[in-house]
């Protein structure tokens, strides 16, 4: 005699916040390229990311709850596990970031607007001493001397 | 690079990266402008920019900065980012060279 298989609980639902939460994980993580384009209002860029981040990890949580206080009607535990781990990890990584690159000292000793920039002299890529007053003064490309130099101070290590 | 030598503006980059290191990233970007070294920190201190240990190793490197300066050597505009990620935009700068006159 065999036994039946039981009847799928009529009740029964797919978990849609976990897939929400993957979704949002994948734009979250798409979002990190919008650093290398330069559009406006680019400095909200990394808030803008960790929100992104912030997001699937809430709905992840709320979606592992329902499979532990629902278990007979919402599936995917160890789906949710592993979401919420990987959520979890990438959020952690997001915070970092956010710290790291906002890690700066400041800069409210450097030349402002209005003061004279301190002159220098330092070597070209090919050795040759270059000081600033004759940046300011020597023609460019179109044989006229600049109207400004633009002083770019970075990081390095290319 | 063509947008700031029509606006009359020399790009100049500044780094503790050495001659060398900068002569090669010049070249693999297809840069034209100035580049120079400071790999004794000399003028980022003297412009008060010095990130100390920001490097890998623990170097101290510049913190990001650009300014614009005229031709009496006075700075016209700045842009001091708060997160690295973020830098200024070449838009920006034409705009406030063009203001320069």
């Amino acid at each position: 005699m065999s036994t039946p298989t039981p009847a799928p609980d009529p009740r029964l639902r797919s978990n849609k916040l976990l897939w929400i939460a993957g979704a949002l994980i994948v734009v979250a993580v798409l979002s990190n390229a919008l650093f290398f384009v330069k559009v406006p209002g680019q400095h909200l860029l990394p808030w803008l990311n960790l929100v992104l981040f912030a997001l699937p990890l809430v709905l992840v949580i709320a979606g592992l709850r329902r499979t532990i206080a629902e278990p007979r009607i919402y599936r995917g535990r160890t789906a949710s596990w592993l979401l919420a781990g990987l959520s979890g990890v990438l959020f952690a990584f997001s915070v970092f970031a956010l710290y790291v690159s906002r890690n700066i000292p400041d800069a409210s000793s450097a030349p402002q607007v209005g003061q004279t920039a301190p002159d220098f002299t330092l070597p070209d890529t090919a050795g040759k001493p270059v000081a600033l007053h004759d940046l300011l003064l020597l023609p460019i490309a179109n044989g006229a001397p600049p109207k400004a130099v633009l002083l770019v101070f970075y990081r390095g290590y290319w | 690079m063509p947008e700031f030598q029509a606006a009359g503006v020399r790009p100049v980059a500044i780094s503790v990266d050495s001659t060398q290191t900068s002569a090669n990233l010049r070249r693999d970007a297809g840069y034209s402008f100035t580049f120079l070294s400071d790999p004794a920190t000399e003028v980022i201190r003297r412009y008060h920019l010095l990130h100390p240990a920001g490097g890998p190793d623990k170097h101290d490197i510049a913190r990001p900065a650009e300014f614009l300066v005229d031709p009496h050597g006075v700075v016209r505009w700045v842009n001091f980012t708060e997160d690295i990620r973020v830098r200024a935009r070449a838009g920006e700068m034409l705009a406030a060279a063009q203001k320069i006159q």
